[in-house]
């Protein structure tokens, strides 16, 4: 069963929380924020081609528009491949781990797994971060011979930066699939 | 025996660098005003060269400036990541100790873990 639930990011943007339940211990968040928008697109494709003009006026060389359509050609392809990231999610079961996957707007794929083993728990943490404090979900890793100390810390949803009501909705999600791990027999 | 109160000797220190600081901006002035013709033929011929009358004022100017974009930009390096653990504890936090649980007693300060303050805060109880 699917629902999806619409919310804000922190910079106001409107992002969509969408959270699959495939079986008792195994559930799917996924956060998606909103696709390249024309207008944004345009402004920036009419600024740089304004300014090559500008400078073509200036120069008489013509290189300088042949390299400005490349640059914003390649400057876009960059943009979807490397930076754009539309959809985050996360998907856990309870017995095995948790995966981590970025999706691109070129369609790439960026998936991180980490064993139920090393998670020691899901938790929103607040910190500084540029000049404002914002909340964000994080997982707590543990070293398997030091089950009291934090290891390592791994932030989520870091692109589409979800606000607290969102980030309480997937905490209790992901807090009813690790309470199982608790009352379920432990085998090393 | 450390109060702010004035005092004679606090008096006399604050005057004596009253004086001095008079007497050095006089020098300083006539370091910079007066023609070095005329300063060669009293006989004071070792001074600085006048150059820097102007330039280190405009250095100490401009070293303000830079230290208000310095310290700004040292704060925000030394801002911890949002990955590392000093979000979450510190070196304090991990070696306190467990006090005993005492009956009618307000419980001892502690550093309480993160798992357990989310659950507090974002898990209602039922």
């Amino acid at each position: 069963m699917a629902e999806e639930r619409r919310f804000r990011s922190a910079s106001g943007a409107p992002i969509a929380l969408r959270r699959r339940q495939h079986s008792a211990s195994c559930r799917e968040l996924a956060v998606r924020g909103p696709r390249l928008q024309l207008r944004s697109l345009s402004a920036a494709t009419s600024a740089v081609w304004l300014a090559a003009y500008g400078l073509f006026a200036l120069s008489e060389n013509s290189m300088v528009l042949s390299a400005a359509i490349l640059i914003t050609l390649i400057g876009l392809i960059i943009y979807l491949h490397f930076v754009k990231i539309d959809q985050e999610s996360l998907l856990v079961i309870g017995s095995l781990g948790i995966q981590v996957t970025s999706s691109y707007a070129s369609g790439k794929e960026s998936t991180t797994f980490i064993e139920m083993g090393r998670v020691k728990d899901v938790v929103i943490n607040e910190a500084i971060h540029m000049q404002k404090v914002i909340y964000y979900l994080c997982i707590l890793l543990q070293d398997p011979e030091d089950p009291q100390g934090v290891s390592e810390v791994v932030p989520l949803f870091q692109s589409s930066k979800p606000r607290l009501d969102c980030l309480i909705e997937v905490y209790k999600s992901c807090q009813e699939i690790l309470e199982q791990r608790k009352t379920a027999p432990q085998s090393s | 025996e450390n109060s702010p109160a004035p005092l004679p000797e606090r008096a006399i220190y604050g005057f004596a660098l009253f004086l001095g600081s008079w007497f050095g901006f006089i020098l300083y002035l006539i370091w910079a005003y007066i023609p070095e013709a005329w300063l060669f033929s009293l006989g004071l011929t070792y001074w600085p060269q006048k150059y820097w009358a102007v330039a280190l004022p405009v250095y100490l100017l401009v070293a303000v400036g830079i230290g208000y974009i310095l310290l700004f930009g040292i704060n925000m390096m030394s801002t911890a990541p949002l990955n590392s653990t000093h979000t979450i504890t510190d070196n304090y936090a991990k070696k306190q100790q467990q006090k005993k649980f005492q009956e009618e007693a307000i419980p001892a300060l502690r550093d309480i873990p993160i798992s357990e303050v989310n659950r507090m805060f974002f898990l209602p109880e039922k």
